[in-house]
């Protein structure tokens, strides 16, 4: 392929793709220290092979032209669109949620592969549309392309993994371009159906929400996590209490350490400065991936890109908010970080796309 | 694929996202300085308490034996359950967790979580003591959900033979919030079992020992990771009695179910060897904390078991006091041996007609005579003699009006009448015809049995040993009582009245009933009435009638150098000559039984302390 004639190296976002790696590696590390208590590594030597798989599929997302896979991006679309049904009746529950298929002891979400086939649809009909303003009759196909999913999430009982997809779908219209009337009008509709919606909740994440605002509210309930979660990085300090010596995090006072928590207990440990390390690295990859977009060499490349930066930045925001208890606790994993293989791969090929771009960004004619 | 894309206006607004992603990442390091370094004291301050719990290590009291060193108090270990009030999420549901499985009204616990009100919220709290296996299992099952709760192994009081010296012994419980404020339970906090009544009250310092604790690191669920500090709980100090409990059973037996007391006790150390109470109670209901309304049930009961009538309640000391006005009258040289009084069967003075007990009359009585038959002629004209004034002064000099200071708490101080006391409490003069009612031990006098039993012992020996319950060393005790006695009455008088009681006993007198073969018993019977001073003023001539006497024998034996004193009072018994004299008979032999080969253990270890002091 030409692609690699071009020289894969020479035309490779290190900084990208070194920033992702040390970032799950640390993540690895994480873990690892999350286990001495269990004496079960089995999970960070899962993650390690997750890690490899994802590099690998990164790579090989990047080698595909991202036009071709925008070119059929409906089809990807379909396919997880008839993952999501198939899994409504095959689907195997696990935390409460229905949203995992298992293939021969593999177990994968197909939400995950959701995020990245709706960003392409999403990319692919923005690029067609060459547009600077969009009018409402798009707007609605846009919102058709990721509500449909979305409610086939929020059935499977995960509205957390649900929610993830408005913020992509924001990205993208805002920077492909929107009439101030409508992004007006579209604040006004989600501001009114907001409180609307509230009465649509479980108890449970009605709680989530209130918690958030009073976290005393209910010390040993829904806000006991967040309030663990805080206990454990504001105990850390500065530097932090030495890796393997988080206690709050090692006793099981912070919940789901592997997954949604793995910020705190990489908090506790390495304090306030190996903190702010990490946030740098994320802050790093999300400049790279727009820096990405402000290069690439067309529409499509542009909005492909930015759906990446999108979806990573609320990733982060959102769970490393929870984590710091200003966001209220949603079940979301730290993409890199967490524990769990649909949604380390997932990043790895988001970021996969992202390099696609990067390595395309010139017309070669 | 468009041929022209005009792409700038998007590059703009992918500025504005990247300008939104920094200010969203300020506000993330922001609020990470905020937790690590601005509230790090308060979030370290959570996170250990967050990890260390307390598990208090109860120290087992002290045991008590009575004097033979047989263990009359012991603790055994049961398990209890306690709530961790700081780890609580949801009140009610606990609740309703513990009243699913336990044997526990939600009225009780309550209550527990009220009186728990006023310690430190760190301060586990006792739900319930003594689970059953059901309990425990239906606990351990469900622990996980519930690390606010935890099962602990702790001492709690046996009081081995049930109801057995239960006045003496007394019973332990939660210490109150009025007690928290005194000097003697300074070492005690909020939720301590503290001794409440009887020696566990009075040595409750001795017995007390010292608390460990169990600093344990625990994870979210409440189980234990492992240990951090541990403090092992010291058992308090173990005290001997003066008691015999062979004695002590005898007496408690031989009053059954009358209510009444028994008091016996070394003549020459003043070591208590019987100090019998009924009707009684089980100091083991005391030993878990009992409810509000179990207390209130023993607290209403009409016969007051929690009462220890040997110190705690006073009583007309009747006829017995007759020994007293004997003493003044020799001591004051009003009688002699051989003086007589002429007994009709009752004596007009005042203006008032006083009988004798025996309608017939006496005929012509000497002092032994009279003592012997109980005449209430000749004491009646030896009163009227003596006067107030003098009658009271040798209560007094015997004991009378004053605690003994026995090394219990709540000793009565009893009653001897004055002219003073007349005018300041009734607010009218002393009559004369009072008198004579005093000269027999009716009217305004009252005496706690062990006060008379002391005043018995006066007369028996010539010199007051101070009575105590402690073997040995006595030094918690009261000091009321103390100065009294060093009394100093003529040698020959105080024989000429043991002399008279050994007839009261052995040669057909009214207290044949305490006689025995082989051992020189004296003593002296008397029956008094039943009500208090206050409720007799209350009550007319008629209706004092109608009610039943208290039956009293105090006596010593053997009549020369008497070893032993004892004083029973049978409450509504009769007359004290057939219903309290042979219950001190059996006490008189049974003590005769053990100790006559050997002297009793207190004396010879007394005297050997002396020596060693010499040398």
């Amino acid at each position: 392929m030409r692609v690699w004639e071009r020289g894969i190296l020479t035309q490779f976002d290190y900084a990208l793709f070194m920033g992702a790696l040390i970032l799950a590696l640390l993540g690895a590390l994480g873990i690892y220290n999350a286990s001495p208590q269990s004496g079960d590594y089995s999970f960070f030597l899962r993650h390690l092979l997750w890690i490899s798989v994802g590099v690998g599929v990164c790579l090989f997302v990047m080698s595909i032209d991202y036009h071709f896979l925008a070119d059929h991006a409906f089809l990807f679309y379909a396919l997880s669109a008839l993952l999501l049904i198939g899994i409504l009746f095959f689907g195997t529950e696990i935390n409460g949620s229905r949203s995992w298929l298992t293939f021969g002891g593999v177990s994968f979400q197909p939400s995950e592969l959701a995020k990245l086939t709706v960003i392409l649809l999403l990319a692919q009909y923005l690029g067609q549309l060459n547009e600077n303003h969009l009018e409402y009759r798009h707007f609605l196909i846009l919102a058709s392309i990721t509500l449909f999913p979305m409610i086939l999430i929020t059935i499977q009982g995960d509205l957390g993994t649900a929610l993830m997809f408005l913020p992509i779908l924001m990205g993208m219209v805002v920077v492909a371009g929107v009439k101030k009337q409508l992004l007006a009008g579209v604040l006004v509709v989600s501001l009114c159906v907001a409180p609307v919606s509230w009465f649509f909740l479980q108890d449970y994440q009605k709680q989530r929400i209130l918690v958030t605002f009073d976290p005393g509210l209910d010390p040993q309930g829904i806000g006991y996590q967040s309030r663990q979660s805080q206990i454990a990085i504001g105990s850390g300090g500065l530097f932090g209490k030495g890796l393997g010596q988080g206690l709050q995090s090692q006793l099981g006072f912070v919940p789901e350490i592997h997954t949604d928590f793995i910020f705190a207990i990489l908090a506790e440990e390495i304090g306030f400065v190996g903190s702010i390390l990490i946030l740098m690295l994320y802050l790093l990859i999300l400049m790279r991936l727009i820096r990405i977009a402000e290069t690439a060499r067309d529409r499509v490349g542009i909005l492909m890109s930015t759906g990446v930066a999108s979806l990573m930045f609320f990733h982060v925001a959102i769970n490393v908010g929870m984590a710091l208890g200003i966001v209220p606790p949603i079940g979301i994993p730290l993409p890199l970080l967490s524990y769990g293989g649909s949604a380390t791969v997932t990043v790895f090929a988001a970021l996969g796309l992202a390099l696609n771009v990067y390595q395309r960004r010139f017309v070669y004619f | 694929m468009p041929i022209f894309q005009d792409n700038r206006e998007l590059l703009q607004r992918l500025n504005w996202l990247r300008i939104f992603f920094v200010l969203v990442f300020i506000c993330l390091f922001a609020q990470l300085w905020s937790l690590t370094v601005l509230d790090f004291d308060y979030y370290q301050n959570l996170a250990e308490r967050n990890r260390v719990r307390i598990l208090p290590q109860i120290a087992p009291r002290g045991l008590i034996h009575d004097r033979e060193g047989r263990v009359l108090v012991d603790n055994v270990y049961g398990f209890n359950l306690l709530l961790f009030r700081d780890e609580l999420s949801d009140l009610d549901a606990t609740l309703q967790f513990l009243m699913d499985g336990l044997d526990i009204t939600e009225e009780v616990l309550r209550e527990r979580l009220k009186a728990a009100g006023s310690y430190s919220i760190y301060q586990p709290v006792v739900i319930k003591e003594n689970l059953s296996m059901e309990e425990t299992a239906y606990l351990l099952a469900r622990q996980s959900e519930h690390p606010e709760v935890e099962i602990l192994k702790q001492p709690r009081r046996i009081y081995r033979y049930g109801s057995l010296a239960a006045h003496v012994a007394g019973y332990v419980g939660e210490i109150s919030p009025a007690q928290l404020q005194e000097p003697v339970f300074r070492e005690s906090k909020a939720g301590d079992i503290v001794g409440q009544f009887g020696v566990e009250r009075t040595y409750n310092q001795t017995l007390t020992g010292r608390d460990g604790r169990r600093r344990v690191q625990v994870d979210s669920r409440g189980r234990i990771l492992h240990d951090l500090e541990q403090i092992d709980p010291i058992r308090g100090e173990d005290l001997t009695l003066t008691l015999d409990l062979d004695l002590q059973a005898t007496a408690e037996n031989l009053l059954g179910e009358d209510a009444g007391a028994v008091i016996a006790f070394d003549a020459r150390s003043g070591e208590i060897l019987v100090m019998a109470s009924r009707p009684a109670f089980d100091p083991n209901q005391f030993a878990i904390r009992i409810s509000k309304k179990e207390w209130d049930q023993l607290l209403e009961n009409p016969d007051h078991p929690l009462q220890n009538r040997t110190v705690q309640n006073t009583f007309s000391p009747g006829s017995t006091f007759k020994m007293i006005l004997a003493l003044a009258g020799l001591e004051r040289g009003i009688i002699d041996t051989e003086t007589t009084v002429t007994c009709n069967g009752s004596v007009d003075l005042y203006g008032h007609r006083f009988h004798c007990w025996k309608e017939g009359g006496h005929g012509e009585v000497t002092l032994r005579e009279a003592i012997q038959h109980s005449c209430n002629t000749y004491f009646y004209l030896l009163g009227q003699k003596l006067g107030l004034q003098e009658i009271a002064h040798f209560a007094r000099q015997l004991g009378l009006g004053v605690p003994v200071g026995i090394d219990l708490l709540g000793e009565a101080s009893g009653l001897v009448p004055s002219e003073e006391w007349k005018r300041q409490v009734r607010g009218e003069p002393w009559y004369p015809g009072e008198t004579i009612s005093l000269a027999i031990g009716q009217g305004p006098i009252l005496v706690t049995p062990i006060q008379l039993a002391r005043a018995m012992g006066i007369i028996a020996t010539g010199r007051s040993p101070r009575l105590h319950l402690l073997k040995g060393d006595f030094q918690q005790g009261s000091t009321a009582g103390r100065e009294l006695l060093s009394p100093a009455f003529a040698p020959e008088n105080l024989q000429t009245i043991r002399d008279a009681m050994w007839s009261v006993v052995n040669e057909g007198g009214t207290g044949q009933g305490a006689r025995l073969a082989n051992y020189q018993v004296a003593g002296k019977t008397g029956t008094a009435q039943t009500i208090s001073l206050s409720t007799r003023e209350e009550l007319s001539e008629s209706e004092l009638e109608s009610l039943e006497d208290n039956a009293w024998f105090v006596g010593f034996a053997p009549r020369d150098n008497p070893e032993i004193i004892v004083a029973v009072i049978v409450q509504r018994g009769g007359s004290g000559g057939s219903s309290a004299a042979p219950i001190a008979r059996e006490i008189f032999r049974l003590y005769h039984a053990k100790y006559k080969s050997r002297g009793p253990a207190g004396l010879e270890v007394a005297s050997q302390a002396k020596q060693e002091k010499k040398l």
